[in-house]
């Protein structure tokens, strides 16, 4: 097969990978009001599927394709373009159209009837070509540019329904925070840059690349590059505590939280580590560790409480790019990539099945003219009767989420946890703390998508009690249920390797990179995931008795249960503690700038008035009577200046006509 | 060429002088043909513009010289005066030919609406237009001075006349403020006057290009580098390379110099703040790098702290005052505020980078700020208000003017795609390399400096979400629901190409880099010759 395919005719499909969404972008953005069906998008996703699925087929461990072209020249230094695709990048590039066909697929459905479609389909295209870009970009600040874009198709997005407050202050709030970690991004452009002059990701982390040779010697500035790429790897990647705009983001319709807030753009984060993790020394191997771990508990106790199907969904998002990010400090690149693909599919069909049922709960909504939030799991129940479908396959990702058996989320998580213990061995120390965390938070994990799966589809249906009226509830349209049958299948651990017990099996994993500087522990391989397994059985139990059965004991309130709903009183804490002060910093300048700055001014121009006033009143008094004429000049001057108008404005230019004067004739006289 | 790219302007305006006022309706007609021919001439000079030749200190390499005797006096004991008409450009002046005359078309076509003394109003935008012309294109330091005293007179007519309710304190104020800098420019100038001397002719002479080789000073003259005489205790050359600063800073402008801007920009009736954003303040800009830095080059290090100090400063502070701003036009004035530092953060790292940043942040301003400023007034010439708080959720009822507004937005807080993307990055990276390259300014500038990015996101969105999302609601009622109507073909005339333009930047920055790259490392070279 190479001879027939060259390494030119499979870059030209990676770029019409790539490209294929931007040209429905223009179509849609071109094309005018009319131009309204979501044909040209889907068809334009599903070459970039089709193209991206041959490539990874035909070069999969076999070589890089990499070509770049001068863009321009600044200074000295040239700025180049291209493309690089290895095995990281195949891996996203197979992934993001694979999520990206379903969800598209679903949409048609989902969005029927909006009023907005045609930019809803542009948004979607352009975020598809961002998000293709980053993917394939060769060198840093191509790749920057497409982070941005990536943003910026988010904010679009998340804001799709501009009428509604709450959608454009989630829009505001997540593109303000990934700008913040966009300011990272470019500082450790800058850092790199002043290094060693080049952005080209070969040249800087190949095997013999710049960082390899040269990188060591003076470590500090690769400490705060580092640092600089962590920060804005835990904006866009909702790490804590920069995590916040996650949550608030889902208040875009939910098949764009399914592709763009779970599935893909999130995980920009973790792959941009991944593709500059040459970079990373200790110190920022720690730090990515500790920050990811926390995460991952933290994001895992607010899911807990969350009462939003979505919010549950979205913090959970958070937990598990806590656990890639752990992943990432441990050295484990590849485990972090085969998580973020399970995740991607797995999290996408739990968003997918959340969108089905509020798209049915609405629908009831509407027909039944209900005042609920359709969002609300406290009034759901029992839809497990009515809709099986749905239930099924959200049983399916609930379990890969909870890391059970014959799942592909098994695999994954178990690589991570058992890579995190071999590491913490290897650490040794207080660094148990970070595996820990994760096994704690992946109990939680267990415990919270057990608690979201039951209060849906288990027990009675509680809207119907609340509002004493039978309600019948329909399976999602046939449109919507197979994307999801897709996605779903996906989940399952033959996606990903034969044997559904063994992560070392798998075939993705053994394509990536990954360190061998731990020491198999035997015994962890074992121990771990029984131990995790049983713990999440147990508890997994227990939610189905709480809610399934609902023999709940609790009273649901109390300090930590505040705690964990109101997410910590980080939202709180941002709005007093930056929000605020920095709106009265900035009023409070305001003010400064006119009283003071443009007091002091006045101040110099009243007295250049007043010189003007001391010149007129010399002229009058002292020359007075010589000159008969000055006199009458300067009395008419003064009658012009008592008469001025009320702005004082011609007597200050008359001074400084004065003093003008003044000047030219001293600069002719020295 | 650059005479003609320079007078044709004026001979427009002698032109609407002499027409009678019943004939009004031609004026802007005349106008505009005039700025479309200098538009053609100057993408002609655009594209034969060769890149390669550097300019800057040496006069070989300079395009499209012209050259001829102006003033020759003999002055008896004191030499003979020498002052030539000596027009050329370089990388450092040529891309602003091109900006001055697009903004200049898209000034007459955003005043076509205007009732009041049409003649006089485009008589003088049209000696306005001449005088910038010739402040880019002059070389010689008196024919500079002349068209840079040149420009005050028709803006602060175009302010004081056709502005708004405080047109004449802010009329006032502005032309205050840059005669107070001016005078000091003259003091300078000509104190350099007295310490050049033509090496051909040996006569003193005003001639930039001979003030930028040492060689040409007289050995006991005032500003001569191989003396350093001192004035008060100081050094002759810092004290002048300071005065020629600040001239220019107020230009720029920045703080705390920078008062004069908000209350001209207010005051001043749209096409005027077309002209002062888009062009006038690159006039400081252009001053620093064609005189400052060129002339003396030896001043750039022990400057370069507190130029880059002060840029930081006016990005922060102009980016924080405008999130206090709730007149939409204060806001963009404050933009401009902020933006422009990134040129004075760019220029004082003295790296090729940070040099090319702010040369390509003035031109992506000059076409962003122009596209905002055009978008206020479409929205003032609609309902005569322009204040934050009495729109909200635009995007209903004018969602073609929003699109607008909201691409504008973006391209100025710097996405991808447009040009202030480019010129933003390059200033910032320029100024963080300067420590390793020369250690001009400290990293942390630029690390600060990068802070004006995430607020310039904070206010444009929050501007954004205020006015033109969630549910309509106005302060002029049903009134205003009628008057606010969809952008008119003109208007999308006038707007689109400026974005259109700013995007192909953003996408080809080459097309300003390739013509700008050896001028840039010339003057790069000349002060670290100094260093």
């Amino acid at each position: 097969m190479e001879q027939f395919i060259t390494h030119k005719v499979m870059l030209v499909l990676a770029l019409i990978a790539v490209i294929a969404p931007f040209l429905a972008f223009l179509t849609y953005a071109l094309g005018g009001k009319r131009q309204k069906s979501g044909v040209v998008s889907t068809v334009a996703i599903a070459i970039s599927l089709l193209l991206s699925l041959f490539l990874a087929i035909s070069a999969w461990n076999r070589e890089l394709l990499h070509v770049r072209y001068d863009w321009f020249t600044i200074g000295t230094n040239t700025v180049t373009v291209g493309i690089l695709v290895n095995n990281l990048s195949l891996v996203m590039l197979v992934l993001v159209p694979l999520v990206a066909l379903p969800v598209h697929i679903y949409s048609f459905s989902y969005m029927k009837g909006d009023t907005g479609l045609r930019r809803y389909w542009m948004y979607l295209s352009l975020f598809c070509f961002a998000m293709l870009g980053l993917v394939v970009a060769d060198s840093l600040f191509l790749l920057y540019m497409c982070w941005e874009l990536v943003g910026f198709a988010s904010y679009l997005l998340i804001g799709f329904w501009y009428e509604r407050d709450a959608a454009i202050k989630a829009n505001k709030k997540a593109f303000l925070i990934n700008r913040l970690g966009d300011l990272g991004f470019l500082i450790g452009l800058a850092i790199l840059f002043s290094e060693f002059g080049t952005w080209d990701l070969a040249q800087l982390f190949g095997h013999d690349g710049l960082i390899a040779k040269e990188g060591g010697a003076d470590a500090s500035y690769l400490t705060w590059a580092g640092l600089a790429f962590f920060l804005a790897a835990m904006a866009k990647s909702a790490q804590f505590p920069l995590h916040i705009w996650l949550p608030d983001a889902m208040e875009g319709p939910t098949a764009v939280s399914s592709l763009i807030h779970a599935a893909t753009m999130v995980a920009a984060g973790v792959f941009l580590l991944a593709r500059v993790s040459p970079l990373f020394n200790d110190t920022v191997l720690m730090t990515i560790a500790t920050v990811g771990s926390i995460t991952a508990f933290v994001a895992a106790s607010i899911a807990l409480t969350q009462r939003d199907i979505k919010r549950v969904l979205a913090f959970s998002t958070i937990s598990q790019l806590g656990f890639m990010m752990v992943a990432i400090g441990i050295g484990q690149i590849g485990t972090a990539i085969f998580h973020l693909v399970t995740h991607a599919f797995f999290k996408c069909l739990l968003f997918l099945c959340a969108g089905a049922v509020i798209h049915e709960i609405q629908h009831q909504k509407e027909k039944h003219k209900l005042q609920i939030d359709p969002q609300d799991i406290g009034l759901m129940g029992g839809l497990r009767k009515t809709m099986p479908s749905t239930f099924v396959l959200s049983l399916i990702g609930a379990a890969a989420l909870a890391g059970l058996p014959l799942t592909a989320g098994y695999l994954s998580k178990d690589a991570l946890l058992i890579f995190a213990f071999e590491w913490a061995n290897y650490q040794a120390g207080f660094w148990v703390f970070i595996p820990l965390l994760l096994m704690i938070a992946s109990g939680m994990t267990a415990f919270y998508i057990a608690r979201w799966l039951f209060k849906i589809f288990y027990g009675q249906n509680r809207l119907s009690l609340s509002i004493g009226k039978a309600i019948h509830y329909h399976e999602a349209p046939v449109l919507m249920r197979w994307p999801m049958v897709l996605l779903a299948g996906c989940c399952l651990f033959f996606v990903f390797s034969y044997n559904p017990l063994v992560f070392e099996d798998t075939w993705l994993l053994n394509g990536l990179e990954r360190t061998d500087l731990l020491q198999r522990v035997n015994i962890y391989h074992t121990v771990i995931p029984a131990a995790i397994n049983s713990v999440s059985i147990v508890l997994i139990f227990l939610a189905w008795r709480w809610y399934a059965k609902g023999k709940y004991p609790l009273k649901g309130s109390g300090m930590l249960y505040d705690w964990s709903y109101h997410q910590y009183g980080l939202n709180r804490l941002y709005e007093k503690g930056v929000v605020k002060p920095l709106l009265f910093v900035s009023g409070a300048l305001y003010r400064f700038d006119v009283k003071i700055i443009d007091g002091l001014v006045l101040l110099v121009a009243n007295l250049v008035e007043l010189s003007g006033r001391l010149a007129a009143w010399v002229d009058r008094y002292v020359l007075d009577g010589a000159v008969n004429g000055v006199g009458n000049l300067a009395q008419g001057i003064g009658m012009l200046l008592r008469n001025g108008r009320k702005g004082k404005v011609q007597r200050y230019l008359l001074g400084m006509l004065i003093v003008f004067l003044l000047m030219i004739i001293y600069a002719n006289f020295i | 060429m650059l005479t003609l790219l320079v007078f044709i302007p004026l001979i427009a305006a002698a032109l609407v002088l002499f027409i009678p006022q019943s004939l009004s309706n031609a004026y802007k007609y005349i106008a505009l043909v005039a700025s479309l021919v200098q538009l053609v001439l100057a993408i002609y000079v655009y594209v034969s513009f060769d890149g390669a030749l550097a300019g800057v200190a040496d006069p070989a390499s300079y395009q499209f010289v012209e050259k001829l005797p102006w003033i020759r006096m003999d002055l008896g004991s004191l030499g003979k005066l020498e002052a030539d008409y000596f027009l050329g450009i370089d990388g450092f002046s040529m891309p602003f030919l091109l900006l001055t005359s697009l903004v200049m078309a898209v000034a007459v076509l955003s005043s076509w609406r205007l009732e009041k003394q049409l003649k006089g109003f485009f008589a003088l935008l049209l000696l306005l237009n001449t005088s910038v012309m010739g402040v880019f294109t002059a070389l010689d330091f008196l024919l500079f001075y002349v068209f840079y005293e040149l420009m005050l007179l028709p803006l602060y007519f175009l302010i004081g006349i056709w502005g708004g309710v405080r047109r004449e304190y802010a009329a006032i104020k502005f032309f205050l403020y840059t005669l107070f800098g001016s005078v000091f420019m003259l003091l300078v100038m000509v104190g350099l006057y007295f310490s050049v001397t033509d090496p051909d002719t040996g006569a003193h002479t005003f001639n930039m290009l001979h003030m930028m080789n040492p060689d040409n000073y007289g050995r006991d003259s005032l500003f001569s580098m191989a003396s350093s005489s001192d004035l008060w205790g100081v050094s002759a050359r810092l004290i002048a390379f300071v005065v020629l600063f600040i001239a220019f800073a107020i230009k720029l402008p920045i703080v705390p110099l920078h008062t004069w801007l908000p209350d001209a920009h207010v005051e001043a009736p749209t096409p005027i703040s077309i002209v002062l954003a888009g062009i006038l303040l690159k006039v400081g800009g252009y001053g620093f790098f064609r005189v400052c830095y060129s002339i003396f080059p030896d001043m750039v290090s022990q400057c370069a702290w507190y130029l880059g100090f002060i840029g930081v400063v006016s990005i922060i502070y102009g980016a924080l005052n405008a999130l206090a701003q709730e007149d939409l036009k204060k806001l963009v004035a404050y933009s401009s505020v902020s933006h422009m530092g990134f040129v004075l953060l760019g220029a004082a790292s003295a790296s090729p980078e940070g040099i090319s940043g702010a040369m390509f942040q003035m031109i992506s301003h000059g076409l962003l700020s122009v596209a905002l400023f055009f978008l206020v007034g479409m929205l003032y010439d609609r309902v005569h208000d322009r204040m934050i708080y009495s729109f909200r959720g635009l995007a209903s009822i004018m969602p073609q003017f929003t699109v607008m507004v909201a691409i504008t937005f973006f391209a100025s807080l710097g996405l991808p795609g447009f040009s202030a993307f480019i010129a933003e990055a390059f200033s910032i990276i320029g100024a963080f390399n300067s420590e390793n390259l020369n250690g001009f300014i400290p990293h942390w500038m630029a690390v600060a400096g990068t802070l004006g990015i995430l607020l310039g996101a904070a206010y444009l969105l929050w501007t954004l979400q205020r006015m033109f999302f969630g549910r309509t609601r106005l302060r002029g009622g049903l009134a205003w629901e009628q008057a606010l109507t969809e952008p008119s073909k003109r208007e999308l005339l006038a707007f689109w190409p400026l974005l259109l333009l700013s995007l192909w930047l953003g996408i080809c920055p080459s097309l300003v880099f390739d013509k700008l790259n050896a001028s840039v490392l010339s003057l790069v070279n000349l002060i670290n010759n100094y260093n």
